[in-house]
């Protein structure tokens, strides 16, 4: 007999009714633990230290990988040799191209494959051996000692210029890899039809990856079973990625990654790294551990594409955006990876507008591949859509947010049959938000202070978008265990990438359930021990697992209900789940707790299954945000200080306010970097290769850089129709309006627009005395 | 990856000269930089001399004329609080505090700043350049916008990185230095070595020689001092552009301007066009137009940095407007 404190039930507390297994649940009109400002479940291990990443796995007899790389961002490998490196201190194993066991293995960048070596090195950073040794410093070492004979040829690493027919082509073809257009409605009418017409060129730079642990993994063989713990967003994709290079069966790769120390989107799957410690493990029968540097990461991989935006708008002088025109371009890297990919989205679907057109050119240079970066492809759109709104509103003499207010999109335009939005939050986002940033009076404020003889210059600015993504979607499948004494076991496939998932998931959890979320035990991403779940990105996790942990518990809930109609002899349909106990409805004394249930004792336990319903049918899932920045200029010396920024957002129900506000700033963050500090620099003119490789070089931006003042005012639209949890994707919109609201307020301080990011000191005193000059 | 290397850990100064003679032996201080460097691979070091056990390299002491003398071994961060410091040089306080970071700032020493590498990105990267003993300058014609627009003189462009240093040379302060022949005392301004004169050298320092002590005179009657830095980011990072300002003041005139300036050239940075233009002037809005001109019209930017002899204008505008106002423009 279990008594009442032993059990781990919210006292007195409802739970939510359990509808029969062939309907859905209701919305929750109203929650008890979700939405809760809980602290992350990991807390404790986070902040101590307890919690393990994969660069502190230890096995026993564990020995280090290292790679050894091309210099030059184009050569051919004409010979490789590794007699000094095989007779140095502790090496015991070395593959190249030649190897028997690399010869036959592919790797993939999108649809292209290519050899795991390639003899012909097409970017700085591209893997040319590894080796395995006792110590990291004997395998960085021996790598090192390797003597390799390189043909080095001409490069492009301005994509500028990479089409020009002098340009040196990074494959062997042409260095366009793809040009895609869209369009709709008819543009000249458009622009006939427009009072204002405008025309702007925008750049942004090539942002790299730099989550806080480098890229890298510990692979392990128990005979001809493969263990990798990885730095990664998901662990099925590593599982995926790594069976099909080493032609395993799924169930011969376990994939492991319970904490790992941040992506982006730049983890999104393994790299040849992982593989080739997969096979150095196999040569050498030992556990091997490969994590990159800094440097290698910086040049191998992943980046955010630097782009060149040329948008052309018309509006009328009542708002009325006519027509939209946008040709982008940027750099995939040396291998297929997107290098437009989303860019043009905002263009085709942020605002109403009738006559849109665009193009985008995906171009190679000799440079590391893309992988996708917070929100792919958008944050540039709205560096270009964003500021280009900002003129047109200035040149019709209209505030720019009632010039966004007035091109609120119910429907996405550019889906197919423009199917409308389950909800459109941007009108809450911009009027809620200009009025808790104090939109129109920090106006006056502010001219007033910009025309005393000052040459400290302030400026307000917003920025607005939507992202593509965020709705979630089929496939996850997630298992709760119910045990014998009422505790609770939570199996997920899903990664915690940092966000909060396992916290997030706990609350959904305990919400059904009516436990307390500090009972709930969870395990998750290992491919060994839990169920498929695609990798954590596209904001899309929340959306994806919390319906999914949801409905787990509703059939946990199904389960026990049966099991209480055996023990009490009545149908199960009478009964209902209250709290800790099972109630009959026609006398509600009869009725049994949970944890005496007979078969659950009998059993030990009892699990519910979940799967991801469908997307509702004919409509879209996206999250929206409006964003507000105060900022000062110094004229004189070109520095820029953040003063305030605002970002109000629509991602439907809040699950966890810490959680959901912990997005919001450091999006925020990363969208100051990509504003004001962030910038890959490459020897363009002479070597081709990465300048900025350090954390020095490369400018993140500090605690001092970013805004003094951050708040955020979520809008939080009861969205019934996206998913069961009314939950829409958060963490990439967050950084996406950010740059955009930077510039606009840097036009209203200074007067210029700053069409290239980053706008450092440098660039401000470049364009200030450009503008002196006249 | 670090190289192998051995470290010893001497508590006598004669011991530690005696290890600085073998080849390939680093003087180690607070090690920010050295560690960097031998990481990168840019010096050869397979033994490092940690000056840690030298009590004579240590504290802030007031000398006899009224002055300072500030051990070799002291922490930046020290420089930046430490009262006398404060009262004396305000100047030199603020240098110090806008060195790097907190973390860099509690572990480096003064006298490891005066004699930190360069920054270039070309030095610290896989480019075998002039100053690394290669044949070619790569940031002439290369990504120079964080490069030198004095003194380059097209041989090598860094900038000297030190923060602390170009206030040290507007105070008229020395470094003693103790070596293997000859104890000797150098003064700031002549520690530094421009490309012209040898490009792999940064200090005149010869091998085993150790900064033992800096020391900066009485500061002049009435003295005016400060520090202003311009960077890409507001921590963890090096000038832009950036000036230190020591005026002895008679009431609002200036008697004498020394001006010496950081981010600008391999060395710190005299402004002598300057200073003749502010010494025995009043700081009117004319002079001080003046002055920030004269600063840069001998200025030879580079493709990539001709936007610093605009920033360097408008910050000495600026900064010089706060001379007498209380730091307050
Ligand atoms: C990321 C980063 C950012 C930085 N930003 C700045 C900045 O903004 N401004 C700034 O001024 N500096 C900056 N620095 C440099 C930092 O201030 C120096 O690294 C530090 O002051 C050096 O002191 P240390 O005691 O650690 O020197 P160490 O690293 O121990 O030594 C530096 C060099 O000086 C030699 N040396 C040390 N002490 C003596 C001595 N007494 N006599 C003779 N030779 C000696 C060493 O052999 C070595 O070559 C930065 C450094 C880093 C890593
Ligand atoms: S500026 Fe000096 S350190 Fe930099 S590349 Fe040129 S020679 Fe080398």
């Amino acid at each position: 007999m279990t008594t009442k404190d032993k059990i781990y039930y919210r006292e007195g507390l409802p739970v939510p009714e359990t509808p029969d297994p062939e309907n859905s649940p209701e919305f929750w009109r109203q929650t008890d633990v979700v939405g809760k400002p809980l602290p992350r479940v990991d807390a404790y291990e986070r902040v101590s230290g307890t919690a393990v990443y994969p660069s502190d796995i230890l096995l026993p007899n564990m020995i280090y990988g290292a790679m050894l790389r091309s210099p030059h961002p184009n050569a051919k490998v004409k010979g490789i040799d590794t007699s000094a490196a095989e007779k140095m201190d502790g090496v015991r194993a070395i593959i190249t191209g030649q190897s028997a066991e690399a010869k036959n293995v592919k790797w993939k960048y999108r649809d292209q494959q290519v050899p795991l070596f390639a003899s012909h090195c097409r970017f700085e950073g591209e893997a040319v051996a590894a080796v395995a040794a006792d110590t990291r410093y004997q395998a960085a070492d021996a790598a090192r000692a390797i003597k390799v004979d390189y043909e080095i040829l001409d490069f492009a690493v301005d994509y500028e210029h990479a089409l020009d027919a002098s340009a040196a082509k990074v494959g062997g073809k042409g260095n366009l890899l793809n040009e895609e257009r869209y369009g709709r409605g008819d543009l000249d009418k458009g622009f006939a039809e427009a009072d204002v017409v405008l025309e702007e060129t925008y750049r942004t730079p090539c942002e790299l990856h730099t989550p806080m642990e480098p890229h890298g993994c510990v692979a392990n063989w128990e005979r001809d079973r493969l263990t990798v713990w990885e730095s990664s967003q998901g662990v099925y994709a590593v599982q995926s990625r790594i069976a099909e290079a080493l032609d395993l069966p799924l169930s011969k790769v376990r994939a492991v990654g319970h904490y790992m120390g941040g992506g982006f989107g730049s983890k999104l799957w393994p790299g040849k790294y992982t593989v080739l410690c997969c096979l150095l493990a196999k040569k050498t029968a030992r556990p091997v551990k490969m994590m990159l540097s800094r440097e290698e990461t910086y040049l191998c991989v992943g980046n955010r594409p630097a782009s060149t935006m040329r948008i052309k708008a018309g509006v009328k002088k009542d708002g009325t955006l006519t027509a939209l025109e946008f040709d982008c371009s940027g750099p995939s890297g040396a291998y297929p990876a997107g290098g437009v990919q989303l860019v043009d989205w905002l263009v085709r679907d942020l605002y109403r507008c009738a006559n849109v057109r665009t193009s985008s050119k995906d171009i190679l240079i000799n440079a590391g591949p893309a992988r996708p970066f917070r929100a792919p492809g958008h944050p540039q759109g709205a560096w270009a859509l964003e500021q280009m709104v900002d003129a047109l509103a200035e040149k019709i003499d209209m505030d720019p947010v009632a010039l966004r207010l007035k091109n609120i999109p119910l429907e996405s335009q550019a889906r197919e049959g423009a199917p409308p939005y389950t909800t459109t939050g941007l009108r809450q986002c911009l009027e809620r938000g200009a009025e808790q940033f104090d939109w129109r009076e920090s106006i006056k404020r502010i001219n007033g202070h910009n025309g005393r003889d000052n040459h400290l210059k302030r400026g307000i600015g917003v920025g607005a978008c939507l992202w593509i993504a965020g709705d979630g979607g089929p496939p996850s499948t997630v298992i709760i265990k119910l045990y014998k004494d009422g505790s609770v076991n939570l199996n997920m496939g899903a990664s915690d990438i940092g966000t909060g998932t396992k916290t997030v998931m706990a609350q959904v959890a305990a919400e059904e359930l009516g436990v307390h979320p500090s009972v709930i035990q969870i395990e998750h991403a290992d491919t060994a021990t839990t169920q498929f779940a695609t990798p954590s990105g596209g904001s899309k996790t929340v959306p994806t697992e919390a319906p999914t942990v949801r409905n787990a518990a509703i059939s946990l809930k199904q389960a026990l209900i049966t099991m209480a109609a055996e023990d009490l002899k009545v149908d199960r349909d009478e009964l209902n789940y209250i709290g800790d106990e099972i109630v009959w409805s026609g006398d509600d004394s009869k009725k049994i707790r949970i944890t005496e249930l007979s078969t659950l004792q009998k059993r030990g336990e009892v699990i519910g299954v979940g799967y991801r319903g469908p997307n509702p049918e004919d409509k879209v899932v996206n999250p929206f945000a409006a964003q507000f920045c105060e900022l000062e200029v110094n004229t004189l010396s070109g520095e820029i200080r953040i003063l305030r920024f605002l970002g109000a957002h629509d991602s439907g129900r809040v699950l966890n306010r810490l959680t959901f506000d912990n997005q919001v700033y450091g999006g925020i963050v990363m969208g100051v970097g990509l504003g004001l500090t962030e910038n890959r620099q490459l020897d363009e003119n002479q070597t081709g290769k990465l300048c900025n490789r350090n954390w020095h070089d490369y400018k993140l931006p500090t605690a001092l850089d970013v805004p003094l003042v951050m708040s955020s005012l979520p809008i939080e639209l009861d969205d019934p129709e996206s998913n069961n949890t009314g939950a829409k994707g958060l963490g990439e919109p967050v950084t996406i309006p950010t740059a955009a609201a930077i510039a606009n307020a840097l036009y209203m301080a200074t007067g210029v627009r700053f069409t290239r990011a980053p706008v450092t000191p440098m660039a401000v005193i470049r364009e200030l005395s450009k503008k002196e000059k006249g | 990856m670090l190289p192998k290397f051995s470290y010893v850990r001497p508590d006598k100064l004669a011991q530690a000269v005696k290890h600085l003679e073998t080849d390939k032996a680093v003087i180690h201080a607070g090690g920010t930089d050295l560690l960097g460097c031998l990481r990168e691979r840019i010096m050869d070091g397979d033994l490092l001399v940690s000056l840690g056990g030298l009590k004579g390299l240590a504290g802030i002491k007031e000398t006899a004329d009224g002055g300072l003398s500030i051990g070799a071994l002291t922490t930046i961060t020290e420089v930046s609080e430490n009262r006398l410091v404060r009262d004396k040089y305000p100047g030199l306080a603020q240098g110090a505090a806008e060195v790097a970071s907190p973390q860099l700032r509690n572990q480096g020493t003064l006298g490891g700043n005066l004699c930190q590498k360069p920054r270039c990105w070309y030095f610290r990267g896989e480019f075998h350049c002039l100053r690394k003993g290669g044949g070619l300058c790569f940031a002439i014609k290369g990504e120079n916008q964080f490069h030198a627009i004095f003194g380059h003189d097209k041989i090598c462009a860094i900038t000297h990185p030190s923060d602390t240093a170009p206030v040290l040379v507007a105070l008229n302060a020395s470094v003693d230095v103790v070596g293997p022949a000859v104890n000797r005392s150098i003064a700031v301004e002549d520690l530094h070595v421009p490309p012209a004169e040898d490009v792999r050298a940064e200090t005149v320092l010869k091998r085993g020689e150790i900064i033992t002590r800096i020391t900066i005179p009485a500061p002049a009657p009435n003295l005016y001092s400060s520090y202003r830095k311009i960077r890409a980011r507001r921590s963890w990072d090096f000038a832009l552009a950036g000036a230190a300002l020591a005026f002895a003041m008679d009431g609002d005139r200036v008697s004498r301007a020394n001006v010496v300036l950081s981010g600008a050239a391999p060395v710190p940075w005299r402004s002598t066009a300057m200073e003749e233009v502010l010494s025995g002037s009043t700081l009117t809005a004319e002079t001080i137009f003046r002055a920030a001109r004269a600063a840069v019209a001998e200025a030879r930017p580079l493709a990539g940095n001709q936007y610093k002899v605009e920033m360097f204008r408008g910050m000495l505008e600026e900064e010089l407007r706060k001379v007498g106002k209380g730091g307050e423009v």
